[in-house]
């Protein structure tokens, strides 16, 4: 089955009959009479939540409202033969989004016909200050572990950690660690201490295995902190590195060390 | 028509209440909020991207739990179509969702202002991308239109939109003009009634004591704009109710870029209630009439601003959660530390 009937098969199981009738009208209208029916879906559909178990690209359908996914199944309806008209059209839905349509539209990004071409848009969400729609690329989505340059990846991870977002439910966060990153979060760190402040403990998972002299001076430190979870965060990073210097300083906090030796970062996954 | 301080401070003959009554009212200034506590309030017109967070967290504090925002003229006339789009996309995106941090539901009007209807070459675009407009989520309404300078073009434009409101299933919101209004009123009313348009669809704002009667007798709402100086002050709104009563009767802030007051509707619930109208009327007029005619959109679910809702912890703003309820982060103005 390709994406278009998968997401069918889901609505079929979710929508009531009078819902099911008005979808399947528009589905098979003309571009423009989509890109209406996307726009106006609130009208004819509820936003009631989705059962389902199907998963597509990553995408967990369980979290969606009927609205959301009926949007999305509309934006793999759009017929990609003529690209121009397609893009104009993709392009008109963005440019002209309600809150609730660029949450729809940033969460099918990895859906969509030739979905490098959107890059933009994704990067653009990243920069997004309304709550919802940041979350909608960052969160649950598979498009930013799949296309987003280092650069962005990283923009998009720091901004999760910045706004106290919770970084685990990125797609790749572990797969996508690297070293630049790992800088940056020490850096991150550096700053909120001067400001008496703290960054959240699970963000030290991202250096786990970027330790160097520098970063595992911060570990140190944070091994020294008055918080639990912080030294918690510590011991794990500690744990999980093949930093030498870092297995030595764990053993040095034993108590830590017992604890965390049947933990795993979802513990502090908040 | 405009009170000046020093006018009211020479003669206070104007105030025709008891003593006890007049007494209140020198106070009321410094406590107007005892008045109306517990009370809700929708504001069915203000431009809140011409306002500051102050605004919204004073909106807040006073017990308003709804706006709609219509769009409007940004002061200045916009050169191209993107600057429209670009603003009724911040009506329903980036201010809806500002609103939102504040608990206030923010609902919006769309539609091509009758200053701006003037520039045809571009009235034209803007009317070609409004539907994309009018059916998104939230969209209570066509507004504000109708008259200004009262011109042929402004006329097109009207009459199109009125169409597009019909098409909808949508309210209209009708901005009628600062001069010649009781001919322009008239003007928008005869206008809506010959497109075949229920009069119980539109609502005839920024009224004023020439204009309500011949709004309510064609059974039109009528909206009354609480603005210093060139609308309506609230004690003449005060006598207003008194004389119309409040069935289809609201009243509305509109304030935005000039000197206004984001407050206007509840100092005038609490003016009203020094002045012994009765709680039930001082809720339609500042309440439910605006909730009545607009949720005819199908886009009001009044339970969005009448039960506490869950906190949604993915709503953050630059790091900060604001929570529903009157926990907004506060800034002590006083307080010379900023952290």
């Amino acid at each position: 089955m390709n994406v278009k009937d998968n997401l069918f098969e889901v609505i079929k199981t979710n929508a009531s009959q009078k819902e099911l009738n008005w979808i399947e009208t528009k589905a098979t209208s003309s571009l423009q009479s989509l890109q209406t029916a996307f726009v106006a879906t609130t009208r004819f559909v509820s936003k009631t939540s989705v059962n389902t178990f199907e998963k597509l690209k990553g995408i967990n359908f369980n979290t969606w409202n009927l609205d959301k996914l009926v949007r999305s199944y509309f934006l793999v309806c759009l017929d990609v033969a003529d690209e121009v008209s397609y893009t104009k059209t993709l392009n008109t839905l963005f440019e002209t989004a309600e809150n609730n349509e660029a949450v729809a539209l940033i969460s099918s990004l990895a859906l969509l016909e030739h979905p490098e071409n959107w890059l933009l848009r994704a990067t653009d969400a990243v920069r997004s200050n309304i709550g919802i729609v940041f979350d909608a690329i960052a969160f649950e989505n598979p498009y930013p572990q799949e296309f987003f340059s280092e650069l962005a990846w990283n923009q998009l991870v720091l901004k999760c950690i910045f706004n106290d977002k919770s970084i685990h439910k990125i797609q790749g966060l572990d797969d996508r660690a690297n070293k630049e990153l790992a800088i940056s979060v020490s850096n991150l760190a550096h700053e909120r201490w001067a400001a008496g402040r703290t960054i959240p403990p699970q963000a030290w998972r991202l250096v786990t295995n970027f330790l160097d002299e520098t970063i595992f001076e911060d570990i140190k430190k944070v091994f020294d902190s008055e918080d639990y979870k912080n030294q918690l965060a510590a011991a794990l990073v500690c744990k999980n590195s093949g930093f030498l210097p870092a297995k030595n300083e764990l053993k040095k906090h034993i108590e830590l060390e017992q604890k965390v030796k049947d933990l795993s970062w979802s513990f502090l996954e908040v | 028509m405009c009170q000046k301080e020093s006018e009211i401070k020479q003669n206070p003959s104007h105030f025709e209440g008891t003593d006890e009554e007049l007494e209140m009212s020198k106070t009321i200034q410094a406590d107007f909020m005892d008045y109306v506590k517990g009370m809700k309030f929708f504001d069915p017109h203000i431009h809140m991207t011409s306002r500051t967070t102050d605004d919204y967290t004073a909106l807040v504090d006073a017990g308003v739990v709804a706006i709609i925002e219509p769009a409007f003229w940004l002061g200045q006339p916009r050169t191209g179509l993107s600057s429209f789009k670009d603003y009724y996309s911040s009506l329903v995106g980036w201010e809806r969702f500002r609103s939102s941090q504040f608990g206030i539901k923010h609902y919006c009007t769309i539609g091509l202002n009758s200053r701006e209807a003037n520039n045809e070459a571009l009235a034209e675009e803007v009317m070609e991308i409004l539907p994309l407009f009018l059916y998104k989520e939230g969209v209570v309404g066509v507004g504000e239109i109708g008259f200004d300078d009262q011109t042929a073009a402004e006329e097109k434009y009207y009459r199109q939109q009125l169409e597009l409101s019909k098409e909808a299933g949508l309210p209209v919101q009708v901005h009628t003009p600062h001069r010649d209004k009781k001919k322009g009123t008239e003007l928008s009313m005869s206008i809506a009634l010959e497109h075949g348009i229920d009069p119980g669809m539109v609502i005839i704002d920024h009224n004023n004591e020439e204009t309500v009667e011949s709004v309510l007798d064609k059974g039109f709402w009528a909206a009354f704009t609480i603005y210093p100086f060139t609308k309506m002050g609230n004690e003449r709104m005060v006598e207003l109710v008194k004389k119309y009563g409040s069935q289809r009767i609201m009243i509305n802030s509109a304030a935005d870029w000039g000197i206004s007051d984001p407050l206007a509707v509840p100092k005038t619930a609490a003016l009203m209630k020094i002045r012994g109208i009765s709680d039930e009327a001082i809720k339609m007029v500042c309440y439910q009439n605006a909730i009545d005619a607009f949720a005819q959109s199908g886009q009001i679910n009044v339970a969005d601003f009448e039960t506490p809702q869950e906190i949604d912890q993915s709503l953050k703003f630059n790091g900060n959660t604001v929570l529903r309820g009157g926990q907004i982060p506060r800034v002590d103005k006083n307080s010379i530390f900023i952290s």
